[in-house]
């Protein structure tokens, strides 16, 4: 049997920082997801969300701020245009560069160069700043309370029947519904069914089309592939589960807690499998804030 | 994409019967149409369990039988039980182990018999149990009743039926029938002390 891996803070905040060097020391470039991920060492598919969760602000918020406060600082020290100095920052115009700067500093641009204000942005929960200068060599991991409540407990593997949907995660209901409308004339939603939904792209890093989930309902031996409705296998072993109160699109919230701020501290490592939810009651007849659903993480 | 009727929700278009208030009221429940599986033993026991897994079993594959034939929607109504005990009037004094219940899911009038057979010939076929037999179509017509929502543990239920037997009294009725239970909250994961269920007690007139 292969020896748990055990990962203390430090060692989640270090991969994090080696991402955070990459980035400052690449700001110009495309900074793929994929590319970061494997600098981090994680699986791109809870990279982001471990990003996220103990930085406190997303990938894209991150860049785009750090690119926003080397901007600041070219703004104090040359006199180069600022519409130069958008269009280098990636934005495509004057006005769009002033809102977004206007938002990260509390005013615009062109105040902001005659102002002796630092070119630190606002709301940088992490505490780290753009400083060509320095190499990032800590920062402080969000850590909300109370604590998220979280229990490991070991899973055996399970035959799912499924359907796949690509498109918005808000549009996932038309396709549980074929599924479920087939498997439940067929007399496959006997009462012990599961309901998981397994999302294998994050809605905050893929586009909306391309988002790829599996809606998959738990069936025994006899049911075979038909149509579009395939088969597939949940993998057994250890599980990190929370429970997730209230509405689906709040999800995303709980995901990141769990993978940002509950994982670093726990000492384990995720497998590189994907998450799930598991749907305890019925969306139709259950207002949204009292859906509940449990969220697994596979860990090593 | 045809238009489609909106979703019929019995806890919606039977909201006199379904009232949940803080304090006790008297209803005039109409003759209700479930479907219900009968049993015996402690709740949350294994017959129990895999009694409530056969009746929604049976309460999903009938909805989507329907579905399936481009029929009209609706939601599977949440569960409700009547609990009685032989030999006493008092649940409480019986021991659990010797409960009576009957699991009740609330359902539109326009589903028959044939539903119920085709659903339960259907789930027979894939395994899905003998407890599936066992579910039946049931017309119940409680009358009059007092009516009130008890937010806490099902174990501190008493305080609030004892509440609704003032009540009934002050209004010159008797209990009569049997403790009924609507359950508005999932008891896997809300914590006791928020679980909201509504209490029901058919009344008589006193004598």
């Amino acid at each position: 049997m292969a020896t748990r891996r055990t990962s203390t803070l430090r060692d989640y905040q270090e991969r994090v920082l080696r991402v955070v060097v990459y980035i400052q020391d690449h700001l110009d470039e495309e900074l793929a997801l994929e590319r970061l991920a494997r600098i981090a060492c994680f699986s791109p598919c809870h990279f982001h969300r471990i990003f996220q969760g103990m930085v406190g602000e997303s990938l894209s918020d991150y860049v785009r701020r750090l690119r926003l406060e080397r901007a600041a600082t070219r703004l104090k020290l040359d006199s180069a245009s600022i519409l130069s100095i958008a269009l280098d920052a990636g934005y495509s115009s004057h006005e769009a560069f002033t809102r977004s700067f206007r938002s990260a500093f509390g005013l615009p641009p062109s105040r902001y160069r005659h102002s002796q204000r630092s070119s630190r942005a606002r709301n940088a929960p992490s505490g780290l700043h753009y400083e060509p200068r320095r190499r990032p060599r800590e920062f402080r991991p969000v850590n909300t309370e109370p604590p998220m409540d979280v229990r490991i407990i070991s899973l055996k593997p399970m035959r799912v029947a499924f359907l796949r949907h690509v498109g918005p995660y808000s549009e996932v209901g038309a396709t549980w519904d074929k599924l479920l409308t087939y498997l439940g004339k067929e007399g496959f939603l006997g009462g012990d069914a599961m309901f998981i939904g397994i999302c294998h792209d994050d809605p905050e890093v893929t586009p909306a089309s391309k988002i790829r989930y599996d809606a998959c309902v738990t069936v025994d031996p006899c049911f075979k592939p038909v149509g579009d409705i395939g088969v597939q296998s949940v993998a057994g072993g250890p599980y990190a589960v929370t429970t997730h109160f209230g509405p689906y699109h709040q999800l995303g919230v709980t995901y990141t807690r769990l993978l940002g701020e509950w994982l670093p501290r726990s000492g384990r490592v995720l497998r590189d499998a994907p998450c799930f939810d598991v749907y305890l009651n019925d969306p139709q007849g259950t207002a949204p804030e009292d859906l509940i659903t449990d969220v697994y993480a596979p860990l090593r | 994409m045809p238009a489609k009727a909106a979703k019929l929700d019995l806890f919606k278009t039977l909201k006199q019967d379904y009232v949940a208030p803080r304090k006790p009221v008297v209803v005039k429940t109409s003759p209700a149409k479930y479907l219900a599986i009968e049993g015996l033993g402690k709740p949350g026991g294994e017959e129990f369990q895999a009694c409530i897994g056969a009746l929604y079993g049976v309460a999903f594959t009938i909805k989507m039988t329907r579905k399936f034939a481009g029929q009209r929607d609706y939601a599977v109504s949440k569960l409700e039980a009547q609990w009685w005990a032989d030999g006493t009037n008092d649940l409480g004094r019986a021991p659990m182990d010797k409960w009576r219940w009957k699991l009740l899911i609330r359902t539109p009038d326009f589903i028959g018999q044939q539903d119920l057979d085709r659903a339960k010939a259907v789930l027979l076929k894939r395994g899905k149990g003998q407890e599936v037999m066992r579910v039946q179509l049931e017309t119940i017509d409680e009358g009059t009743c007092v009516q009130m929502l008890h937010v806490g543990p099902y174990e501190r239920e008493g305080e609030t039926v004892a509440v609704m037997r003032q009540f009934a009294e002050s209004r010159h009725y008797a209990f009569d029938g049997r403790h009924h239970e609507i359950y508005l909250s999932d008891p896997r994961r809300v914590p006791p002390e928020r679980l909201k269920t509504i209490l029901r007690e058919p009344v008589k007139p006193a004598p």
